[in-house]
């Protein structure tokens, strides 16, 4: 019977035990918490021993050690956290440990334990009087170097020691102790191995947490500079749409399909057609047919690449009529193809209406100065007959000065109101064929008698050419420079007055629209005196309004100030060029060219002329 | 060269003046003036002049307009008129001659010359 109790006991026990193995395992897996499952490993044994101190060595790497995690009764001393030395704890007990050495020692006193002296010493300055040892071993699992990192090493290496101390006595350890202890061993090495696995996971989580966090901060950074440049963006459109609705003109780009792309708020203020209405319409559609017409051929030169500038009427949305003025320029890509035209239109009706009132009253002026001047003409010349009465020489005198004034001030009249004509373009050059030599052998007579009271022998030097010109301005042109040279010539001195051929650029482009082509090439008249000459930097001016190099001297000479102004105007209207040279102190050539016909034994006989004169 | 009779119609007081000045003293003309194209147009009527200088710019009625009215009326149709105006241009010139005007003397001019300038344009030289 009492065999069967002491059966029954030990069945009894061993079920405990199996429970408490399970309970303790369970506790310690509960936690991933290395610390914890150490903490709670001595505690449990502690507690499941009756042992007085129960204490977690942690081997490390020079050989020394420290308790790391410990349970131990409240009247012995603490070891948590003592650290110590290499020499308790030899390597080559290391090496038996890590081969799964277990040491159960009843008595430390007892030489039969095999405990070295000085071990004995050691464990006597802590009461320790019986030990239970047994190893932690962890499994590393290394990288093998070889193989691209797909196999793995195992190797076993003592990590440390489960320690179980009992100080108040020697004890003797029995079985089931010892397989505990072993258990929780095992246990904390897969802990170990899981921490390390664990603690591998979570570098491999940090890391790649940090590259997503780095990816994410690029991401945001770039996300940052686009909005960035998308608010400048959308700032400069702002201010460029501000800007644009903002100029009383109207702007807006075309493409080469001649439809609207941009166009600024004057539309809507001009046309009552809204940017929004307009874009990706056809000029066409926005202008009407007429004058979409006025404006085809300018949109075609810009399409083919040149800056155009016109002007143009248009009708605004209440019906009334503007006058622009009208820029094109060409936008050209990176291929140098045009892509399309910015285009510019600003009202130009209250410069048009200046011009016209200036205009008309310059010629209602000079109209109404016609009268009082015939009246005060004649009557001068009537006095001078002296069958009114005889004037004494003093007063014949001064019907002379009056007389000569007038004629003078009748001039004055004739030039301003001719130079009005030419340039408000009420006067339109009647270019037709000219004989060159004809208009200046009429020029030439028209100012023999002048030459010939003045004393100066007029030379002309003829070629046959034929020039694209107004026959009338032409000799207006050269009777005016003639008479210019033979005022300022001495008396026995020469004027001369030639023809030759120029070369092609004197004559500017813009101006030779209607030329026939066979007017291709270009004439130079000159008239050259050997008078006083021009200082160099009046050779431009002279050309302005009442610009004269003298005035006092030319005032005396009978000039008005306008006939050079007129020559040049005339002379641009030809689409040629006036200008004078001269050598002070030995005479001035005054110089104009115009489209001509050059027969072919004169092309090799090209004159040098300026090219930068206007 | 037979005595000419000369009606000038200007608004001008001493253009009257000086056109009757000037003609009397060159070649001895009678110069018969008017005032206004109405004035005018009722001298020359009754004075059937040899030739008639006619104002351009006049107010109320312009010269064109006296112009119409005489060769509207066959008592003045065939008297042969010049105008007198500001520098002409080529353009006016041409119109002028299209409405039938013998010719045109431009201001400001030599009253003593007028005869001279007359004759010329009606071709009465070949008279003397």
């Amino acid at each position: 019977m009492k065999q069967q109790d002491s059966i029954q006991a030990e069945l009894r026990q061993q079920k405990q035990r199996v429970e408490l193995f399970s309970e303790v395992t369970l506790k310690i897996r509960q936690s991933l918490q290395l610390k914890e499952i150490l903490h709670t490993t001595v505690t449990e044994v502690q507690r499941i021993l009756h042992a007085d101190r129960v204490l977690i060595y942690q081997v490390l790497p020079d050989g020394t050690g420290k308790t790391i995690s410990e349970s131990v009764l409240p009247n012995y001393p603490v070891l948590m956290d003592w650290e110590f030395p290499a020499e308790v704890f030899p390597a080559d007990y290391q090496q038996l440990y890590a081969q799964g050495r277990v040491r159960a020692i009843a008595d430390v006193h007892d030489p039969a334990s095999g405990l070295a002296e000085c071990l004995v010493e050691f464990v006597d300055q802590f009461g320790i009087q019986a030990k239970l040892i047994v190893p932690i071993v962890q499994t590393l699992n290394m990288p093998s170097s070889e193989g691209g990192g797909k196999g793995a090493i195992a190797k076993n290496q003592l990590w440390g020691l489960l320690i179980a101390h009992q100080c108040r006595s020697a004890r003797q350890w029995v079985e089931f102790e010892l397989e505990l202890m072993q258990q929780l061993a095992d246990q904390i090495s897969i802990a170990l191995s899981q921490a390390q696995l664990l603690e591998h996971l979570e570098e491999m989580v940090e890391a790649r947490t940090a590259e997503l966090q780095e990816a994410n901060r690029h991401l945001q950074q770039e996300i940052t500079v686009r909005m960035q440049a998308e608010t400048a963006l959308r700032q400069s459109e702002e201010q460029l749409r501000l800007i644009t609705n903002a100029l009383p003109v109207l702007i807006s780009y075309v493409d080469d399909q001649q439809q609207y792309r941009f166009n600024n708020q004057a539309y809507q203020d001009w046309l009552g057609q809204a940017p929004a209405h307009i874009f990706g319409q056809h000029l066409k559609q926005v202008w009407g047919k007429q004058c979409y017409q006025r404006m085809q051929g300018y949109v075609e030169a810009a399409l083919s690449g040149q800056v155009v500038s016109y002007e143009n009427e248009i009708e605004l949305q209440d019906g009334s009529g503007r006058a622009v003025d009208v820029t094109y320029i060409p936008h050209r890509d990176g291929d140098k193809a045009v892509r399309g035209f910015f285009s510019l239109t600003s009202d130009i009706s209250d410069r048009k209406a200046i011009e016209r009132m200036k205009d008309e009253f310059i010629s209602i002026i000079s109209h109404e100065l016609r009268t009082p001047l015939t009246s005060l003409h004649s009557a001068l010349k009537i006095l001078a007959t002296g069958r009114l009465g005889n004037l004494s020489v003093e007063g014949q005198q001064m019907l002379a000065i009056a007389d000569e004034s007038t004629e003078r001030l009748v001039r004055l009249v004739n030039n301003v109101l001719d130079l009005q004509r030419i340039e408000s373009g009420k006067v339109v050059m009647e270019q037709q064929p000219c004989n060159a030599a004809n208009l200046m052998v009429q020029a030439a007579e028209a100012m023999q008698a002048m030459a010939q009271h003045q004393g100066i022998i007029l030379v002309t030097q003829t070629e046959e050419m034929t020039v694209w010109a107004d026959a009338d301005y032409i000799l207006q042109t050269l009777t005016n420079l003639l008479s210019n040279a033979i005022k300022f010539s001495h008396s026995g001195s020469q004027v001369w007055l030639t023809v030759g051929v120029a070369d092609r650029d004197t004559l500017p482009e813009a101006e030779m629209r209607d030329r026939p082509c066979q007017f291709d090439g270009a004439a130079v008249f000159r008239v050259q005196d050997e008078g006083q000459g021009i200082p160099n930097n009046q050779l431009e001016r002279i050309f302005e309004r009442f610009q004269q190099v003298d005035s006092s001297d030319s005032r005396k000479k009978g000039g008005t100030g306008l006939g050079l102004a007129i020559c040049r105007k005339i002379i641009e209207q030809h689409g040629g060029k006036i200008w004078a040279e001269s050598t002070p102190g030995s005479g001035s050539t005054f110089a104009f060219t115009l489209p001509a016909m050059i027969p072919a034994h004169l092309t090799e006989r090209r004159e040098e002329c300026p090219s930068s004169v206007s | 060269m037979s005595i000419k009779r000369v009606l000038i119609i200007d608004d001008e007081e001493t253009i009257q003046t000086v056109v009757q000045f000037g003609i009397k003293m060159a070649v001895g003309w009678d110069v018969l003036t008017a005032g206004s194209g109405v004035q005018g147009i009722a001298v020359a009527q009754t004075e059937q002049p040899d030739v008639i200088l006619l104002d351009v710019m006049m107010p109320d009625m312009d010269g064109i307009s006296t112009f119409k009215a005489l060769q509207a009326q066959t008592a003045t149709e065939n008297i042969p008129v010049i105008f007198l105006t500001a520098k002409a241009q080529t353009a006016e010139k041409r119109q002028f001659s299209s409405l039938g005007v013998s010719g045109v003397i431009t201001k400001p001019f030599n009253s003593l010359q007028l005869p001279e300038q007359i004759s010329r344009i009606l071709h009465w030289d070949g008279e003397r």
